[in-house]
């Protein structure tokens, strides 16, 4: 794993420090909206005492035993204003889902109860087949032995018996209500009512004087789909005798009108969760996000916990609350709720808290506020206060990954720069980072130190051939002037035998020393030499041929389609080196090979290729192969220190060039790149 | 009467052997190990010819500085130089000093007696009037093969020993390529190539010196030198 990778991973711990922040956003939040939840709790439970005082006021609620029949009650909608009597629901101007649903015959029965002043509405839309008007027979007995489809209003107030209001018709439009009690059986002409029918069965729509009416309310439905048969009741309560219907309570009204402060909603229920009084309405103001928090609001949202749809904490259309909070309080317990709008950046903060007495439930008091739905933005501190977390935390992260990045960088120049200087020799450059105080600057200074004395210990090395050879002189001269003295001495054979041999030896060793001492020699040239401009192409055709002289047997063939190649330099010296590369040509290859010199163009390069038949060069050898005293041979030929290529390398390089070696198909390829001179 | 040699060598070994191998050819030799006492002697009388070590045991320049005090005494005292030192750089210096050659010591004794001897013969040449023999002419060279001295246009070339013999041998025969060994056998030295590159080099500014156009030694790449005559 690169440095960087590393780095890059340590830096990712960062990235905990923008989460930090979220947790702060969140923690915040939930803190705030618990203070806010607390403080409406707490106006909710003065209310709910306030409220508690008033038990009168309240419905009785259900024998325990029927508990569970709570939802067959009816619930009688305050409306806005009288609807006519014309069978039609829209001018109710209630929700379509205040209607309440019952199974019928031929299909679902919806209806719904109203009350304006001292009437209450009924509006009753049945599915029906098949509509059977009644005569004026059916009209009254609806018990055989001829039946009419007909709606039933049965209306209760205990002790006292049972009675029905009975509507049928004999026609579609305005029609006659009757009262069926155990008296009998009698028009009721302070009703009015409007049968109409529709593509799916009919709607009954009709308006009753309260004091007609009981407590208990319930609906009967008879369907027949034919006068003989007998009619299908559909019931709107499973008991023996209805539920008590629900209105709102016009005192409990009053009062919670003079309780309720602006930007506050507050709902009174039953025992059941009916709703029996409502007041106040929630503002508007802070259901605005500024505009320029758009962005903010929208990374908030993302980050805070939501809430339920603010449109469930509106006031239920069938007039029964059941969320969990209202739930909640009416079986004793206080509980809050959260609501929180998609878009609009609104919310609601709601608790429900039981209103009772001595341990009895009469009903929930539920206080509801609209809020910003990102309590923490409303804080204007606070929010500048995140905003700035935020900020920071994605400066700091940004930081230490650049930081990261940098110090990876600043480590991969180092090292591709000690590469290079290793690869290139130049040993003594200055690396990057050199002055940093840094330990990366140690790093750089400690990796110069290694180089320089690399680039010393290579230096030393060049040399010593030539001051071994400057060194060795001395002694060579003691050696071979002694032994031209002894020549001159009287001698017997064996003697003069003996010094020949000496002096041979000596003399072997004079040339070693020269060879030695060679590249030093070349190095002074070309310090000293002034370079002149020469045609490369025609030196080394009268170099080739004169090689065809001294090696005879050897073939040398030299191709090249340049008509002329000017360079800048000494010919002398370069022919020095072609000498080398063709002495080591001709020791690789066998008698009648043949070695090919090829020069060629290459952009502004000119390339020399030496190459010869033979045995290919050990692939690690390549590079070292023109370093001084380096030699692939076997220890057989003693004439070769390894001077050669190197002497043949100074020389390249003394003409701005390089020097390469290739294996190549069955043979070895040396390359000399020149530059070529401008052709000005 | 023997010529007078001296020698200032401070390897004791090389001394004694020149000493030995000079005094077989019949000539007096005086030895000293370094420049003072040299000197000394010389204030009484001045050899005939003195062969010279550059580095005189702590006295690294030693030779140069003795060769210049020399030639401050005698002009033409021939002062050869012998040397293990083979830079370039050294040569160039001796020989500006106006030492008449320069050698390294990787010169056997038959060549190097083979300078001394042609020193001497050039010492006595130019002692007596010139010979209308010994002189070779080629274009604008005038070669004295007696003085071993060289002329360009009439003006003369001052050559070092080694430097005449190459120009004379390739001179001799003008347009014939001589090799590297002929010019070693010509110069009675063991040359290698750069030796002899800086050599022509040398020859050939010495004439350039007199004659910005010279271009009369030709360098054939691969084979040798010629001179070349118009």
């Amino acid at each position: 794993m690169t440095l960087k990778r590393q780095l890059l991973l340590v830096s990712l711990l960062a990235l905990l420090l923008p989460w930090a922040g979220c947790e702060f956003i969140r923690e915040t939040e939930s803190a705030l909206r618990t203070g806010q939840q607390q403080m409406l709790a707490g106006t909710a439970r003065a209310l709910a005492s306030t409220m508690a005082t008033r038990g009168n006021d309240y419905p009785p609620g259900l024998d325990p035993s029927i508990d569970s029949l709570a939802g067959e009650q009816h619930y009688i909608h305050a409306l806005a204003k009288p609807p006519t009597i014309d069978g039609y629901f829209d001018d109710w101007l209630l929700s379509p889902d205040s209607l309440r649903s019952m199974r019928g015959a031929d299909g679902p029965i919806q209806m719904a109860m109203g009350s304006y002043g001292r009437m209450l509405y009924l509006y009753v839309d049945v599915r029906d087949r098949n509509v059977v008007y009644a005569t004026a027979q059916t009209m009254i007995l609806d018990d055989g032995p001829r039946y009419a489809d007909r709606v039933s209003l049965v209306s209760l107030d205990p002790p006292e018996p049972e009675v029905q209001f009975v509507f049928a018709a004999e026609a579609p439009g305005a029609i006659i209500s009757y009262r069926k009690d155990a008296f009998g059986f009698e028009p009721e002409p302070g009703i009015s009512a409007r049968w109409q029918d529709g593509p799916l069965g009919y709607r009954l729509e009709a308006q009753i004087p309260r004091n007609l009416l009981g407590r208990n309310l319930g609906l009967i439905i008879g369907n027949t789909s034919s006068e003989s048969q007998r009619a299908t009741r559909s019931s709107s309560y499973s008991g023996p005798s209805p539920a008590p219907a629900v209105a709102l309570s016009k005192s409990l009204n009053a009062a919670v009108a003079e309780l309720v402060q602006p930007g506050m909603r507050i709902i009174i229920t039953d025992a059941s969760g009916w709703r029996i009084a409502a007041g106040g309405e929630l503002s508007a103001a802070t259901t605005t996000g500024s505009p320029e928090n758009g962005w903010s609001n929208r990374i908030y949202d993302l980050l805070v916990e939501g809430g339920e749809d603010a449109e469930s904490a509106e006031p239920d259309p069938s007039g029964r609350e059941q969320q969990p909070y209202v739930s909640a309080a009416t079986s004793g317990r206080e509980m809050a709720g959260w609501f929180r709008g998609e878009q609009s950046g609104r919310a609601i903060v709601a608790v429900a808290a039981p209103v009772g007495n001595d341990g009895e439930v009469l009903g929930a008091l539920i206080v509801q506020q609209g809020t910003d739905a990102i309590l923490s933005l409303t804080n204007e501190g606070l929010a500048r206060l995140i905003n700035l977390t935020l900020i920071v935390t994605l400066l700091v992260a940004g930081a230490l990954i650049g930081y990261a990045s940098w110090l990876s960088r600043r480590i991969r120049r180092l090292s591709i720069a000690a590469e290079d200087a290793l690869l290139n020799e130049t040993l003594h450059a200055a690396l990057p980072s050199a002055l940093a105080v840094d330990e990366i600057g140690d790093l750089s200074r400690s990796f110069s130190n290694v180089l320089r004395q690399l680039g010393d210990y290579n230096a030393y090395l060049r040399s010593l051939a030539s001051k071994l050879s400057h060194e060795l002189r001395t002694p060579l001269a003691i050696v071979t002037s002694s032994l031209e003295n002894l020549e001159h001495e009287d001698l017997n054979a064996a003697s003069a035998g003996y010094t020949a041999r000496a002096r041979e030896g000596a003399d072997r060793l004079r040339r070693i020393l020269s060879a030695m001492s060679e590249a030093s020699r070349v190095e002074e040239l070309m310090e000293h030499g002034d370079p002149e401009s020469f045609d490369l192409r025609a030196v080394l055709q009268s170099t080739v041929a004169a090689y065809r002289d001294v090696y005879k047997d050897r073939k040398f063939e030299f191709e090249t389609s340049l008509a002329e190649a000017k360079v800048t330099g000494s010919p002398e010296l370069l022919i020095q080196m072609l000498d080398k590369l063709a002495d080591n040509a001709v020791d690789f290859s066998d008698s009648g090979d043949t070695i090919k010199l090829r020069l060629e163009a290459e952009g502004n390069h000119l390339l020399l290729a030496v190459t010869n038949p033979g045995p290919p060069l050990p692939e690690k050898m390549r590079t070292q192969l023109f370093d001084s005293m380096v030699s692939v041979r076997g220890g057989e030929n003693t004439r070769h220190l390894g001077l050669g290529l190197y002497v043949a390398r100074l020389i390249a390089e003394g003409h701005g060039g390089s020097i390469s070696a290739e294996n190549v198909e069955g043979g070895v390829s040396f390359v000399i790149q020149l530059p070529a001179q401008d052709s000005r | 009467m023997a010529k007078r040699i001296a020698i200032i060598e401070d390897e004791a070994a090389i001394r004694d052997n020149y000493a030995a191998a000079f005094k077989r050819e019949g000539y007096n030799v005086d030895a000293f190990d370094a420049r003072e006492p040299a000197l000394n002697a010389f204030d009484s009388r001045l050899p005939d010819l003195v062969v010279i070590d550059v580095n005189l045991r702590d006295d690294i320049e030693g030779g140069f500085e003795l060769c210049r005090e020399l030639r401050a005494r005698s002009a033409d005292l021939p002062i050869i130089f012998l040397t293990a030192r083979d830079s370039e750089f050294d040569a160039v210096s001796g020989l500006r000093l106006g030492a008449d050659d320069y050698l390294t010591k990787d010169i056997s004794l038959p060549h190097l007696m083979a300078r001394i001897a042609a020193l001497f013969r050039r010492l006595d040449a130019m002692q007596k009037p010139q010979a209308a023999n010994s002189s070779i002419r080629r274009g604008d060279l005038a070669i004295d093969t007696e003085r071993m001295t060289v002329h360009w246009r009439d003006q003369a070339v001052g050559l070092t020993l080694t430097e005449f013999w190459l120009v004379h041998v390739m001179a001799r025969y003008p347009g014939h390529v001589k090799n590297r060994q002929q010019l070693m056998d010509a110069a009675q030295a063991v040359l290698d190539d750069n030796t002899i590159t800086s050599h022509i080099k040398r020859i050939r500014r010495k004439f350039m010196a007199i004659d910005a156009d010279f271009n009369a030694i030709e360098t054939v790449y691969g084979m040798g030198y010629r001179w070349l005559s118009d």
